[in-house]
């Protein structure tokens, strides 16, 4: 109703694609100019794969890649497994359980640089060295809330007349969970997953400030990179952590969906 | 109290673990190096742990500032770094350095003259020389009239007419500054409000005939000719004079900045030995001159015989013998006068 109403406003469609330009324009220059045949970022000559080619070739992005693939498949797998956990935990009612949801949901709201900041300065007073470790562990942090939202919501929504069914055909607890409860959970658990592989994947600030040695991840390369200037080189990377991140929220939003139709 | 000590039995042996690692990593022959992004040859790499055993793990940095911040912070134990030569002071007088006394290492015998004793390591105690090079600037001799340039900022500053809007400026307050100061002899850290004002001055009067202010991808803004002239690095230069040979490079009489990025062991690296295998082994000739070959920089070692010929034709890479007294090794400035250029810049900008 509210948006028929929206909609006869004067102008609304205008500011809408105004809107949409501001978002999209950036990405899409971006994107165009990964193909550009010459060098510079500025004067378009010919359609080219070039920049793809070197990104290939380029041994330090094909390190920086594995290490942001490490990361964020463990980074994933640990904090999937907590998130499930913590929002089994949450879904019974208990004393203080508003104040344990608050507290895992906190990284969403917290200033991303003074988490940062805080989780270096635990590594040091506790003199763990910087490495790919430390990056796990802090990607592994603010990974939970992104897995355990989905979970959460999934747990909700869910029919809590299946699971006294299992129960009343004598299945014990571990069976009811086993059979009823991860299967309706399966989706929203690999949709969590999804999200929280992107996060880690993307994530610039928590990686840059415990990074250590052997420790560069893609987004931390392209930023020490682009001191030596704009190259169609950093747009290519740039578009293939793009589409990658794309693809796998689309695909975590069709878990998502999926498990909601079907569990209906 | 039980608890207490559970946690604390824990944490130590959770640390313990980690020690444990650490100290096999000690055995190790590993070496952590934090350069430069793309400032060194990854394949040399490969050769260096073919002779020696030791594997390098290289990282990557944007600016002497993230270098400095990761050091500060503590828990990045990288074993060699990149330093500029402008940060060496501060780096040593915060103990953030360890010795490494590059005079005692056997290649040492190959370092050029003029890099053994550096006003900003006097001694060379806490680093060796990696590359070095200037600030002057680049014109494509086709398109000037009569075909050359006179070597001095003037042609920079105060143009032909047939140049102006044909030319580029650096993006960068300290490069400008810098020329600018050289240009009309004054210190290039300017600590007088009048030595300040002259400088704005000429900048103000050079800005409506420049085409652009920028930093990037100055090899291509020459090779693909958007621009006549441009101040410009030497390396860019030579890069730009390989996709178009009439680009030449000018080292200005009245002075030309001139940066040295060198080798340091930080004080807290954790395997110091190969860090000095790997310092001594890069002032080798032979590997010296491969860095240059692929990075297009001169480095402070002789090695000129080794370097590609599509180099060393190039007075921007092989620069003659003559021009040595024109180098001018960049200060790092006081408050003050960083102040007073930071008020050029804005008013300049404005």
């Amino acid at each position: 109703m509210i948006a028929q109403h929206l909609k006869k406003l004067p102008l609304t469609r205008e500011t809408s694609l105004l809107v949409l330009a501001y978002l999209y324009l950036p990405i899409f220059v971006l994107i165009g100019y990964s193909f550009n045949a010459n060098r510079s970022a500025t004067v378009w000559t010919e359609f080219s794969f070039a920049w793809y080619e070197r990104i290939i070739n380029n041994p330090s992005i094909q390190v920086a890649a594995l290490n942001s693939l490490v990361v964020a498949s463990i980074a994933t797998v640990l904090s999937t497994s907590i998130a499930l956990l913590a929002a089994l935990a949450t879904s019974r009612p208990f004393y203080g359980r508003r104040m344990v949801e608050g507290s895992i949901n906190l990284p969403l709201l917290l200033p991303e640089i003074v988490i940062a900041v805080a989780t270096l300065l635990l590594f040091m007073s506790l003199g763990i060295k910087l490495g790919l470790v430390t990056v796990t562990i802090a990607h592994v942090g603010f990974c939970i809330p992104f897995a355990y939202l989905p979970i959460r919501a999934r747990l909700n929504d869910m029919d809590k007349r299946l699971l006294e069914a299992a129960g009343d055909l004598y299945a014990n607890p571990y069976q009811v969970f086993r059979r009823v409860t991860l299967p309706l959970l399966w989706p929203a658990v690999l949709s969590g997953a999804v999200l929280a592989f992107v996060v880690s994947l993307d994530d610039f600030i928590m990686t840059f400030f415990v990074a250590g040695p052997g420790s560069t991840t893609l987004p931390v390369y392209i930023f020490s990179a682009i001191r030596a200037g704009v190259t169609p080189e950093i747009n290519a990377i740039s578009t293939v952590m793009l589409v990658v991140s794309i693809v796998l929220v689309v695909l975590s939003y069709w878990l998502g969906q999926r498990g909601r139709s079907k569990a209906n | 109290m039980k608890l207490t000590n559970l946690r604390r039995t824990f944490a130590g042996l959770s640390l313990a673990c980690l020690f444990a690692t650490g100290a096999q990593a000690e055995e190790a022959k590993v070496l952590y190096f934090y350069n430069w992004t793309d400032y060194y040859p990854v394949e040399l790499l490969g050769k260096f742990e073919k002779e020696t055993g030791i594997k390098v793990t290289m990282d990557g940095y944007d600016s002497n500032e993230t270098l400095l911040a990761k050091l500060q912070a503590g828990g990045a134990s990288y074993d060699v770094i990149v330093p500029s030569h402008t940060i060496m002071q501060s780096l040593i007088k915060q103990n953030l350095l360890q010795e490494i006394d590059a005079p005692k290492m056997a290649n040492f015998q190959y370092v050029k003259p003029a890099f053994r004793d550096p006003s900003f390591d006097p001694g060379r105690k806490y680093s060796a020389p990696y590359l070095w090079g200037t600030t002057g600037f680049s014109y494509d001799s086709a398109r000037v009239p009569g075909g050359k340039l006179d070597d001095s900022w003037k042609e920079f500053f105060e143009p032909r007419p047939e140049l102006a809007g044909q030319i580029g400026a650096l993006d960068a307050p300290s490069f400008l500054i810098n020329a600018a100061a050289h240009y009309l002899d004054i210190d290039e850290c300017p600590e007088t409000p009048q030595e300040a004002k002259r400088i704005l001055e000429l900048l103000l009067k050079q800005k409506p005939i420049l085409k652009m202010y920028s930093s990037d991808n100055t090899v291509d803004r020459m090779a693909s000719g958007e621009v006549i002239m441009m101040q410009n690095w030497n390396g860019s230069t030579a890069r730009a004079t390989l996709q178009k040979s009439t680009i030449k490079y000018v080292y200005p009489r009245e002075g030309v900045a001139m940066f040295q990025d060198v080798f340091a062991v930080p004080a807290s690296a954790p395997h110091p030995e190969n860090a000095k295998v790997f310092i001594d082994w890069m002032m080798k000739p032979e590997n010296a001159a491969a860095v240059s070959n692929a990075i297009a920089y001169t480095n402070g070692i002789e090695s000129d015989a080794l370097i590609d010929k599509k180099w060393r034709v190039m007075d921007a890479i092989n620069m003659p013998p003559e021009y040595e007294s024109r180098l001018r090794l960049e200060k790092e400035c006081s408050n003050n006068s960083r102040e007073l250029q930071d008020r050029i810049w804005s008013k300049l900008k404005g």
